[in-house]
């Protein structure tokens, strides 16, 4: 059996330490997320999420969803798990007050959106899905459509969904084919056929609301001719309450390789009765803007996998005893030696935990700046924050996914055969982690993403913003002699970033092909080095607390000699990286179509 | 016969600008018009003379040149005209009113002197007749282009008594002297180039109104794509003058040919001239197809529908004809929208026209291409458009379009109209046989070096090193608005190298390229990224790097002439500072403008500027003046209008040359190298930089408040002008210790530092990348 403990103490380090919790309620509006509240609020959390949560994973995934007239049927525990997650008012955690919702800032709701996805992923994405559509209304809705359907998506009575894809079109949505008709009474007819929607039918709400992206009659051709729009499962009665349904009716749901008590349906839109959200033709324009959002919170999700898996690996580690230690018995009254000894061993459970915390630390200092570029006063401060935030995600969500997934496989390996068994509980992580790669823009497409977009734009402005902080952390850090076992590998790597950087930009000018080829090389390498930037920043805040005796002096020891396996065994993987890029587009791209 | 004195009657917008340009080229200038009705009778003169010096773009290259013009009317100051070579006349186009000028003059000027007429519409014939034989030898055309200072065409026409070396002799001096692109036209109405220009002007606004384009349609197919000012016709129209217009085509109408296809073409649209009536003539007026509306306070573009008379905001034009096409203009013409069958219909009748023109016009399709060319700006002329299409596709076009095909097309017989033999551009004639393209006597065009000898000797990425002959090497910049990169000091090392000690093979080197802009400065797209990742070690090597190469070609053992036109701006105007001579074309645009960005020279600039300005005759003593005016102009950004200017401003020494003919700026960019070149050696170093230090750096903050207060500096100026005291101050020096180069650039190189750490500077980059203009932060 699987365990899960949420991680408030090193939430706790990060937030202090990292982000610096006074600087979120010095932000216009947040006042009220104080220490002690965010504090509070996390550890009601993790206990909702170890108490009702996660003990409905496994289950969850050996009965998966059932499909049976156009009905889909959650596994059981999930709806009576939904209404006490509601009921205490968490979907509304980040949601405007004046919806409804509590007002806190996105950083915290973040972290707890770590514990959920650690504690049971399919479970996360309904609410996940309904905060997808709270914010792109949110956004763009007219005062009128808001105040019809936020309250009720805040405070989770009615659910959302993105109903993007279709048949023949995920990454290319220029060429969409589901249509919108204006009607006599403002409103529109939708009509066409939507796929892989995450819980575009369940029974865990009275009625859904589906964000649908559909053409108008007049539309240009491409992306410049989406619109969205808002599709209720069931119309409005009088008094607010759902009354007849809409044209809109699940199809079938997939039976997936993961995410099994998530359903994933085909969604049939027919004459469905809805309302524009936003301008006519805006619609890319708008899923552009909540992109940021999305991307960090997928990125989060393989954080979250990360975490739990590295967790029952260790869990195993210390109790399964094979083989003695290669420096000598280490518990000579048993008959061999915890497992967790071996170096092997130790390889995988470092990896895992270095990844993780570094991750950790990265995605809420993102996660962060996602606040600042919302709430901060001055004009100038809000555009860095909102630039460095588009650039990290594209990295945020392919680099923290790759590391879920390498990480679920390192705790089946751990596990030994019995990891590949089902009940034991782990591998389900890995077939959780794998669609983390896939959705919200393949890991190959936020490469292209960042090497395609966000580093040429405006000749590299958004690179700034990583590149001259980290510079300076370099540079001072170096007058620092204690801190040369993680500055200097750190300044190496960051020079080979550099180089990359530039190398990448010259080439990709002439040939957008070279750029291509080096990306997803390139993605990882960014990310080694950000990784890189946060293990350097928490090794001098554990340094300084241990300075000054205060709290757990064996966390803030853990932390540093973990940073030192990362920049030792992790962050080298750079010059490989590095190499490989310079070789160029030709060694990949010169097998001909019909040789393969 | 030799032109050493010029007269002007008429002091009209055409006749003060052609007196003005005489005083550019030293000539001194007579400038005669009627006598006022009251107080000073030479009023109108004056009067134009002192309008010019107010007036921008300036027609006067230097102030100073208006004491060449000597104004007079044409009751009292008839005499002036004895002493004077060449007679133009700018007067209105009356015929009668002219021959009774003409009449009144003829006894009065210097025996074989040259009288001609700037007429655009009367044919020579009218205008000899009536007047003695002696006035028609001395009689020609020369067609001046609006503003003549810098349209480079000068239509000129000889009458069947012309005397031949009065022909030459005018034609030369157009040349040399004013610098004109001289073409030989035949006297027909509108010459080349308003022949076919009016022609295509009207075609294209029939085609608008026809197919339905809005004007920034037309604009943006019937410009860019074909080569063609992005003004388009529209645009042009503006410029012109909508009311001009319907005046031309009367003028046209009388004096074409029965059969001529402008007959076919001429239309009176009900929208234009409503637009006329109502005052919408162009920028002149209140606006014309584009008017700026300023009501509610503020600033909108807006444009006239076609069809309607109505203005409304500007839009963009988006055409999938012209996104897609790109520079294939027979894929434009291809394309099925309406963007694509403007193309067409434009593209057939215009170069159909002035393909039939040939030889009624002109002799050779050479002239017509260079008159509209350098009459129109337009880059490639009709013969070089139809070659870029192909002859037998064009045939094809024309036949679609309903049009006879021209007889030069059938005689071309697919062969195209240019071709480049034995590396010698050729022309096809009217006989049918090609004939290479001649150049005038003593012209050295780098493309003509560079079609005869295939290869350069060396070239990169940036930069071509070519053989111009007799030892001298020539460095041709090839990068995108000839920006300076490190491609383009590996050039120079490059060259260097070759010509070693300058005793071998290769004697000097000659810095030049034939792009309109001679360099616009360092490359700063590549320097931005840089900044952005934060390389600060490559920047501070790229600015090392071109202090390094700079001063290597300054003290080279062999002479280097550097031969600019259009822009020099920041190293584009560095590396002339560090050349031995410069041989600038007059109208040369030359200005350290690094402030604009918020940097300063750091390639030496600061370093030459300081040791000029210190070493001036004419400024005062001690060493603040120079100090005090280097900081001026580095400060200012000031970019000198003219070569003239450049020298006053010392970017120009007063030993370096000015070539007011384009076309011959190489020839003595090149003979001025080899005159050097015989017992050549390297310039002294100027060790003794005699810098006051703190003390001169307070003045220069001083000067800075000051123009604080006025409101004339931003916050980020202040840093940039601290960063530029800091290196003209001479740093931490004292005037009791002179020091050498080494110290001021090394200054420079620490300024540059400095700056572009700083956030304002590098908003300042990032504005100018994005936007094309500076930001005052």
């Amino acid at each position: 059996m699987p365990i899960y403990k949420a991680p408030l103490e090193d939430v706790r380090f990060v937030l202090d330490e990292i982000v610096g919790l006074d600087k979120l309620s010095a932000l216009p509006g947040y006042e009220e997320a104080t220490p002690e509240l965010v504090g509070q609020v996390l550890e009601e959390g993790a206990k909702l999420c170890e108490e009702v949560l996660f003990p409905l994973n496994q289950s969850g995934d050996g009965e998966g969803c059932h499909f049976e007239n156009g009905v889909v049927r959650t596994p059981k525990g999930f709806k009576e798990a939904y209404a006490t997650y509601i009921e205490a008012g968490w979907q509304g955690l980040a949601c405007d007050p004046a919806y409804g919702g509590q007002g806190l800032p996105k950083l915290v709701n973040i972290m707890l959106e770590e514990f959920i996805c650690s504690a049971n992923l399919s479970f996360g994405m309904y609410p996940g899905l309904s905060l997808g559509a709270y914010n792109a209304l949110s956004m763009y809705g007219s005062d009128e459509l808001k105040q019809r359907f936020l309250p009720k998506l805040v405070d989770g009575t009615w659910s959302g969904t993105m109903c993007l894809t279709e048949p023949h079109c995920g990454t290319d949505l220029g060429i969409i084919r589901t249509k919108a008709v204006p009607d006599e009474q403002g409103g529109y007819t939708i009509t066409g056929t939507k796929i892989f929607i995450s819980a575009g039918e369940h029974d865990l709400t009275e009625n859904i609301l589906h964000l649908v992206l559909a053409r108008l009659p007049d539309a240009p051709a491409g992306t410049r001719g989406i619109s969205l729009f808002l599709v209720p499962k069931f119309l409005a009665k009088e008094d607010g309450t759902p009354g007849a349904l809409n044209g809109v009716a699940c199809g079938s749901i997939e039976h997936k390789m993961g995410i099994k008590a998530s359903s994933t349906c085909v969604m049939n839109f027919e004459d469905a009765t809805g309302w524009l959200v936003g301008e006519p033709h805006k619609g890319m324009r708008a899923m552009f803007v909540m992109m940021n959002a999305a991307r960090l919170a997928v990125g989060i999700q393989g954080l979250g996998l990360s975490e739990v898996s590295y967790q029952n690996a260790v869990n195993y580690a210390r109790e399964r005893l094979q083989g003695r230690s290669l420096s000598g018995v280490k518990a000579p009254d048993k008959p061999a030696d915890p497992i967790i000894v071996h170096p092997d061993v130790r390889k995988n459970l470092m990896t895992a935990r270095a990844y993780t915390e570094g991750a950790r630390a990265l995605g809420a200092l993102v996660a962060y700046h996602l606040d600042v570029a919302e709430r901060h006063a001055d004009p100038r401060t809000k555009r860095d924050s909102d630039e460095f935030v588009q650039l990290m995600t594209p990295i945020v969500k392919a680099l923290f996914t790759d590391i879920g997934f390498e990480s679920a496989n390192i705790a089946v390996q751990v596990h030994g055969g019995h990891g590949f068994i089902w009940e034991t509980g782990v591998e389900q992580y890995v077939r959780d982690a794998r669609i983390c790669q896939i959705y919200e823009g393949t890991n190959g497409i936020q490469a292209l993403d960042l090497v395609g977009r966000k580093l040429p734009q405006d000749m590299g402005r958004l690179l700034r913003h990583f590149f001259h902080p980290v510079g300076r952390d370099i540079e001072a850090g170096m007058e620092d002699d204690e801190l040369g076992e993680f500055v200097m590998p750190l300044a190496k790597a960051f020079a080979k970033l550099q180089q990359a950087t530039a190398l990448i930009a010259q080439k990709g000018l002439k040939d957008p092909e070279e750029a291509g080829a080096a990306a997803s090389d390139y993605l990882r390498l960014f990310g080694l080095v950000a990784l890189g930037w946060s293990w350097l920043t928490m090794v001098k805040a554990a340094k300084a607390k241990l300075a000054a005796g205060d709290g757990n002096a064996a966390f803030y020891e853990a932390k540093i000699t973990t940073a030192r396996f990362y920049m030792a065994k992790l962050l080298p993987q750079v010059n490989s990286l590095f190499i490989t890029i310079t070789a160029g587009a030709k060694p990949l791209m010169e097998l001909e179509d019909a040789a393969f | 016969m030799k032109i050493e004195r010029a007269a002007v009657i008429g002091a009209g917008v055409m006749g003060a600008g052609i007196a003005a340009h005489f005083a550019n080229a030293g000539i001194p200038c007579v400038l005669l018009d009627i006598p006022a009705k009251e107080g000073d009778r030479s009023a109108i003169a004056k009067g134009a003379v002192a309008k010019m010096l107010k007036t921008d773009p300036a027609p006067f290259m230097h102030p100073k040149n208006a004491r060449l013009i000597t104004p007079g009317n044409l009751e009292d100051d008839l005499n002036l005209l004895a002493d004077v070579d060449w007679i133009v006349e700018a007067i209105v186009e009356n015929p009668a009113i002219k021959a009774d000028l003409y009449t009144r003059i003829d006894p009065v000027r210097k025996a074989g002197s040259v009288v001609s007429s700037n007429t655009s519409t009367i044919p020579l014939a009218v205008l000899t007749g009536g007047q003695s034989e002696r006035f028609a030898q001395d009689f020609l055309i020369t067609h001046f282009f609006n503003p003549p200072r810098y349209m480079r065409l000068l239509e000129i026409v000889g009458g069947p008594a012309t005397r031949t070396d009065a022909l030459a002799a005018i034609a030369d001096v157009c040349d040399r002297r004013l610098g004109k692109g001289v073409v030989h036209c035949k006297d027909t109405p509108g010459f080349i180039a308003n022949r076919i220009g009016v022609f295509w002007i009207q075609a294209a606004v029939n085609a608008a109104v026809d197919l339905g384009l809005t004007v920034e349609e037309a604009d943006a197919v019937g410009g860019r794509p074909m080569g063609i000012p992005k003004t388009g016709v529209f645009g042009l129209m503006d410029l012109v003058g909508l009311d001009l217009m319907p005046h031309i085509a009367k003028s046209m109408l009388a004096t074409l040919p029965a059969g001529d296809a402008y007959r076919e073409q001429v239309r009176e649209h009900a929208v234009i001239t409503r637009m006329i009536a109502d005052g919408y003539i162009g920028r002149k007026g209140k606006g014309g197809f584009y008017r700026i509306n300023k009501a509610g306070g503020g600033k909108v573009k807006e444009s006239v529908d076609l069809k309607t008379g109505a203005y409304a905001p500007s839009e963009k034009a988006r055409l999938d004809s012209v996104s897609s096409a790109g520079r294939d203009l027979r894929k434009l013409c291809e394309h099925p929208d309406k963007g694509g069958r403007f193309a067409r219909r434009v593209l057939a009748q215009t170069l159909a026209y002035a393909a039939s023109l040939v030889p009624e016009i002109a002799d050779s399709i050479v002239a017509v291409d260079e008159g509209m060319r350098l009459g129109y700006n337009w880059k490639q002329g009709p013969f070089e458009l139809i070659d870029r299409l192909g002859s037998v596709w064009f045939a094809e076009l024309c036949r679609s379009e309903g049009i006879p095909v021209p007889a030069l097309i059938e005689t071309a017989a697919g062969r195209p109209f240019y071709r480049v033999e034995d590396g010698k551009l050729q022309h096809l004639t009217t006989g049918g046989v090609y004939d290479t393209v001649v150049r005038p006597d003593g012209v050295l065009l780098l493309s003509d070096v560079k079609r005869a000898a295939g290869k350069p000797v060396w070239k990169n990425g940036s930069a071509s090193l070519w053989d111009i002959g007799d030892g001298v090497l020539c460095v041709e910049f090839t990068s995108k608005m000839n920006a300076v990169d490190a491609d383009i000091m590996a050039a120079y090392g490059k060259a260097m190298g070759l010509v070693g000690d300058g005793k071998g093979v290769w004697k000097a080197l000659v810095i030049h390229n034939e792009a309109d802009n001679f360099s616009v400065g360092a490359n700063l797209g590549l320097a931005l990224f840089a900044l952005n990742i934060g390389l600060w070690p490559q920047i501070e090597e790229m600015v090392e790097g071109g202090q390094r190469t700079y001063r290597a070609l300054k003290y080279a053992p062999f002479p280097v002439v550097a031969a600019p036109s259009g822009m020099a701006l920041g190293g584009g105007c560095e590396i002339l500072l560090h050349s031995d001579h410069v041989q600038a074309h007059a109208e040369t645009y030359v200005g350290l403008v690094e402030v604009g960005v918020g940097l300063i020279p750091a390639w030496g600039g600061c370093t030459e500027m300081l040791a000029r300005h210190q070493a001036n005759p004419k400024a005062p003593r001690g060493p603040m003046p120079g100090i005090a005016k280097a900081f001026e102009i580095i400060s200012t950004a000031t970019v000198a209008k003219s070569a003239a200017e450049a020298k006053e401003l010392l970017y120009f020494r007063a030993t370096d040359g000015i070539t007011m003919n384009r076309d011959r700026l190489l020839a003595d960019a090149k003979a001025k190298a080899l005159e050097l070149a015989e017992n050549y050696t390297p310039p002294e170093k100027t060790t003794a930089y005699v810098l006051p230090g703190p003390s001169a750096k307070a003045a220069m903050e001083l000067a800075v408040e000051g123009f604080a207060l006025q409101g004339k500096v931003t916050p980020h100026d202040k840093v940039v002008c601290a960063a530029l005291a800091d290196v003209l101050s001479g740093g931490d020096s004292d005037v009791s210790k002179p020091v050498g180069e080494d110290h001021v650039l090394r200054l420079e190189r620490e300024a540059f530092m400095g700056l572009v750490h700083t956030t304002g500077t590098i908003d300042r980059i990032e504005h100018m990348l994005l936007t094309g203009k500076p930001l005052r932060n």
